[in-house]
């Protein structure tokens, strides 16, 4: 996994350990001394997002909280970038994501439709992900647009995708626990555009098509459409499918 | 310990002669030994007069007695399974969450107006709640269905814990709940974080909450 756990190994979704979390109350205090306060990302099972939290915001979905203790204040913001270039690629892209800021003392629970939820630690690179698979991010990251092209339009959810920038932790949900492929440039990777969660690094992108006589005779394999990495990074693969052009023909 | 949970989605109850098991109707998966499954009209336990109190409070899921001696396996619907043990402490559930109880714990209906009158009331139709819950006391097990993964949340006097209500399953312990709102001028306008009622629950015991926000 590319997100860092602190705790090792998952814990058990059941009996929370109220004793971890002090401890990470704790050592959240403790970086706050001599660093900026970070929000601290957990995963509690494989479904829940922990978030501790002393007096930082972070960047949510909007309506994905479960639950919290402590002080929490919520706030509606709109995705797509900041000020008035933001809003302007907001209307013209449709790349609209709800997102709330959440700030306070305590600790959040985030959840999505029992999605599966990966942790990723951004250091300086960028993440392009999708917005419906964006759960939360630290509010010290940069959120953007970008243009994928007809890349989009075969994953089956728009010409845009979000991108998430600087450093910090985010987490992106999927369908089923997401496997993580290392692209380098010796091992180019192909993936299946309904299966593509989101991407890091340096990657180059192109959109291969598999489409044969046969494809048109009806015949297909249901194949048709793939996207190929370059380069250097990481892919995040769901094992599950949406619905996409590609997975008809 | 009468149930077992077998993988997230399956419970295994033992069931032995002179215990019993009450579950949903149609939520038997499988069973070993000699079981019988005998449907409940009462809809749980108690004489008549309780019957037609879950039957006015429309807490009344069909339920059915398991007897006899052997193993059960329990699961319904594809949804998550979350078995609850009880010493001695209130469980508060939607009937429609219960999957299977022990016989030895006593069923119950709570009025929601009773715990802070109309705002209990208010409170309960925007958790989904309705006017009524169904409330288990005694010592035993508690198999409750969730969709996702459950996750418990202590809650402590220090430390009041928010839920959003649409992820809210079930609680016990001696808890006070009560709907916070965070209306603002924000949500007047449309332009809410989609958090504006929450269920504060304060005392001492232990909240359930899914990975999800969607309804049974």
């Amino acid at each position: 996994m590319g997100g860092r756990r602190p705790g090792g190994p998952e814990r058990a979704s059941k009996g929370a350990v109220r004793g971890d979390v002090h401890l990470w109350e704790l050592l959240a205090a403790g970086a706050c001394g001599y660093l900026r306060c970070v929000a601290m990302f957990r995963l509690q099972g494989s479904k829940v997002l922990a978030v501790d939290m002393t007096g930082d915001a972070v960047k949510a979905k909007n309506g994905s909280m479960v639950a919290y203790d402590g002080q929490m204040a919520f706030k509606k913001m709109s995705g797509g970038g900041e000020g008035l270039r933001g809003m302007v690629t907001r209307r013209l892209t449709g790349e609209q994501m709800t997102v709330m800021e959440v700030k306070g003392h305590g600790t959040c629970w985030f959840a999505d439709r029992a999605a599966e939820i990966n942790l990723v630690n951004l250091q300086g690179d960028k993440l392009y992900v999708e917005s419906s698979n964006l759960l939360a991010t630290d509010a010290g990251l940069r959120t953007g647009t970008s243009f994928t092209g007809l890349r989009g339009a075969s994953q089956g959810n728009g010409l845009f995708t979000t991108t998430v920038e600087g450093h910090g932790q985010a987490a992106i949900v999927s369908d089923g626990p997401a496997v993580v492929l290392r692209v380098s440039p010796q091992y180019p990777l192909t993936v299946d555009p309904g299966a593509y969660v989101a991407h890091q690094g340096n990657l180059r992108q192109s959109f291969q098509s598999g489409v044969t006589f046969r494809t048109l005779m009806g015949e297909g394999g249901g194949e048709a459409f793939q996207i190929r990495f370059e380069g250097d990074g990481l892919v995040y693969v769901q094992p599950s499918e949406r619905n996409t052009i590609a997975g008809e023909v | 310990m009468a149930f077992r949970e077998i993988n997230p989605k399956m419970v295994e109850a033992t069931v032995m002669p002179g215990q019993k098991l009450f579950s949903q109707r149609g939520a038997m998966l499988a069973y070993k030994g000699e079981v019988s499954f005998t449907p409940n009209m009462a809809g749980g336990q108690g004489g008549l007069l309780s019957m037609i109190g879950r039957r006015v409070a429309d807490e009344d899921t069909p339920l059915m007695t398991v007897e006899g001696s052997g193993t059960v396996l329990f699961g319904h619907g594809g949804h998550h399974v979350h078995v609850i043990n009880l010493a001695g402490d209130t469980l508060c559930v939607e009937a429609d969450r219960l999957l299977a109880f022990e016989g030895t714990l006593q069923q119950g209906t709570m009025f929601l107006g009773s715990q802070g009158g109309v705002m209990g009331m208010v409170r309960g139709q925007i958790s989904g709640q309705g006017l009524f819950t169904t409330t288990l006391k005694g010592h035993g097990a508690v198999a409750v269905m969730a969709h996702g993964g459950v996750f418990e949340i202590p809650i402590t006097p220090q430390r009041p814990v928010h839920v959003d209500p649409q992820a809210y399953v079930a609680h016990h312990g001696d808890v006070r709940n009560k709907l916070s709102t965070a209306l603002g001028w924000r949500d007047m306008v449309g332009r809410g974080s989609g958090e504006a009622f929450q269920l504060e629950l304060s005392g001492s015991g232990a909240v359930y909450v899914q990975a999800s926000e969607e309804k049974l």
